[in-house]
């Protein structure tokens, strides 16, 4: 059981922050009002993807070889993620630093795009043969449903007034389809073979698991639905929940050689 | 078929004795706890007797290595003259991501180096006409090295009960399956 604490932080920081500027630049184009702190906004962003980044180099015995992750960007998803994560964060910094009224449309668009690529690697060098439970698209979906729930939550300490009703109704959507599927998808691995199972048992006997979902997916959805806007507290609990998430992925994924002389 | 280093793991000879594990540890002197070989017992749901069956097992060394893909720095490669996947220690980074990611738990953390490494298929030893130092040491030749271009032994399984299916990967092992003892009970004789 390994807490992957370099990996948590960089998978969730730079999620926050792909959920942040594509909602940001779909927010520039929807609805009427003006557009907010955008600047502060897309520094916040890059800010947090450049934290996650400089996390991810701790999760590496040789920090200083990062960059020959270069090499292998033919097969490995890896360098994928972290070449399309670098090249988020200089997209995401030069928007920031080009903003004039609103964010230029082209970079907003690029930004937005790459930031789901990202999600989409990230998903993809998660979900490898040897974990059963993650061996499929479960992964990506938990990664976008990050980034669905961190975006308009952290949006709305930059956004105005007159675009909080938009973000509320956009984050208790998320918060919906994330309470759905992180209820079904321990059930759905406890149904499956040995060590897929043994993963499903280890997430619903989890307290982690339990407090994740109360404190992190069903009550925030509770208050969204009662308040019908986003009070400047929850993106606090939010990331909470999320980081809480993504320490269960890490520490409960039972891998296929745990099992070896058994029954699969 | 261009040749394919395998193990050939005799479950039926094999008694569980860890020599093949430990004639790897003193070939390559890996750091406590890391174990390149390792010696499965088999559950009792596959093998109901109480005596024990095992399935000595290693790197696959696997036709499509998972290891060889998700490599960021392509610090493996698979060697065209027999197949045998090579792990460059010099150019790994430690990522874990080959640990992380083999089904079979063949890449395993080196907390020195912080560098991942596996079974090399001794392929020193090979190319100098020797056989690997786990095949060396059996006592009871339960493991051997095969030529799957050539291999054709009608009893042998690629997937027995114990050891997960992934036919993506196609492992480079084979297996001849555990024999239950056989009972001799006072009518026998």
């Amino acid at each position: 059981m390994s807490m992957e604490l370099p990996l948590v932080v960089f998978t969730v920081s730079a999620q926050a922050a792909i959920g942040l500027v594509a909602i940001s630049t779909v927010r520039q184009f929807a609805g009427h009002g003006p557009l907010g702190k955008i600047r502060q906004e897309w520094l916040f962003a890059a800010a947090v993807l450049a934290i996650g980044l400089l996390a991810s180099l701790f999760h590496l015995g040789h920090p200083l070889g990062a960059p020959t992750v270069l090499n292998h960007l033919g097969t490995a998803w890896l360098s994928a993620e972290a070449v399309g994560a670098g090249v988020l964060l200089a997209v995401v910094a030069v928007a920031a630093f080009t903003i004039k009224g609103g964010v230029n449309k082209a970079l907003g668009i690029i930004a937005a795009v790459l930031g789901l690529l990202v999600v989409y690697f990230m998903g993809m060098t998660y979900s490898p043969p040897s974990f059963p439970a993650y061996n499929n698209v479960l992964p990506f979906a938990f990664f976008l449903l990050t980034a669905a729930i961190l975006g308009p939550a952290l949006a709305s300490y930059f956004a105005s007034q007159e675009k909080q009703a938009m973000l509320a109704r956009w984050l208790t959507g998320a918060l919906l389809v994330g309470l759905v599927v992180h209820l079904l998808a321990p059930c759905i691995w406890l149904s499956g073979g040995t060590v897929m199972r043994e993963t499903g048992m280890a997430f619903v006997a989890s307290p982690l698991y339990w407090a994740r979902i109360v404190l992190g997916l069903a009550l925030p959805l509770a208050v969204m639905v009662r308040m019908k806007s986003i009070p400047v507290w929850l993106p606090v609990l939010l990331v909470a929940g999320e980081l809480a998430g993504r320490l269960l992925f890490f520490m409960y994924s039972i891998h296929t050689a745990s099992n070896l002389g058994g029954i699969y | 078929m261009t040749k394919q280093y395998a193990f050939f793991v005799d479950a039926k000879r094999c008694i569980g004795c860890f020599t093949c594990a430990m004639a790897c540890k003193n070939q390559y002197h890996q750091e406590p706890g890391v174990h390149w070989r390792q010696v499965y017992p088999l559950n009792e749901e596959i093998y109901p007797h109480r005596e024990r069956a095992f399935y000595s097992l290693a790197c696959n060394h696997c036709e499509n290595p998972t290891c060889a893909n998700v490599c960021p720095v392509k610090a493996y490669y698979k060697r065209e003259e027999d197949g045998v996947v090579v792990h460059e220690q010099d150019k790994c980074i430690g990522c874990g991501n080959c640990i992380r990611s083999c089904p079979y738990g063949a890449p395993r953390y080196n907390p020195v180096l912080k560098k991942a490494e596996k079974c090399s298929f001794c392929y020193q030893r090979l190319d100098a006409g020797l056989k690997p130092a786990c095949v060396q040491s059996c006592p009871v030749e339960a493991l051997q090295i095969v030529d799957l271009a050539e291999f054709d032994n009608p009893n042998a399984v690629q997937y027995p009960a114990g050891f997960p299916r992934f036919t993506k990967l196609n492992p480079s092992v084979r297996f001849i399956l555990p024999e239950q003892p056989r009972m001799v009970t006072r009518s026998d004789v």
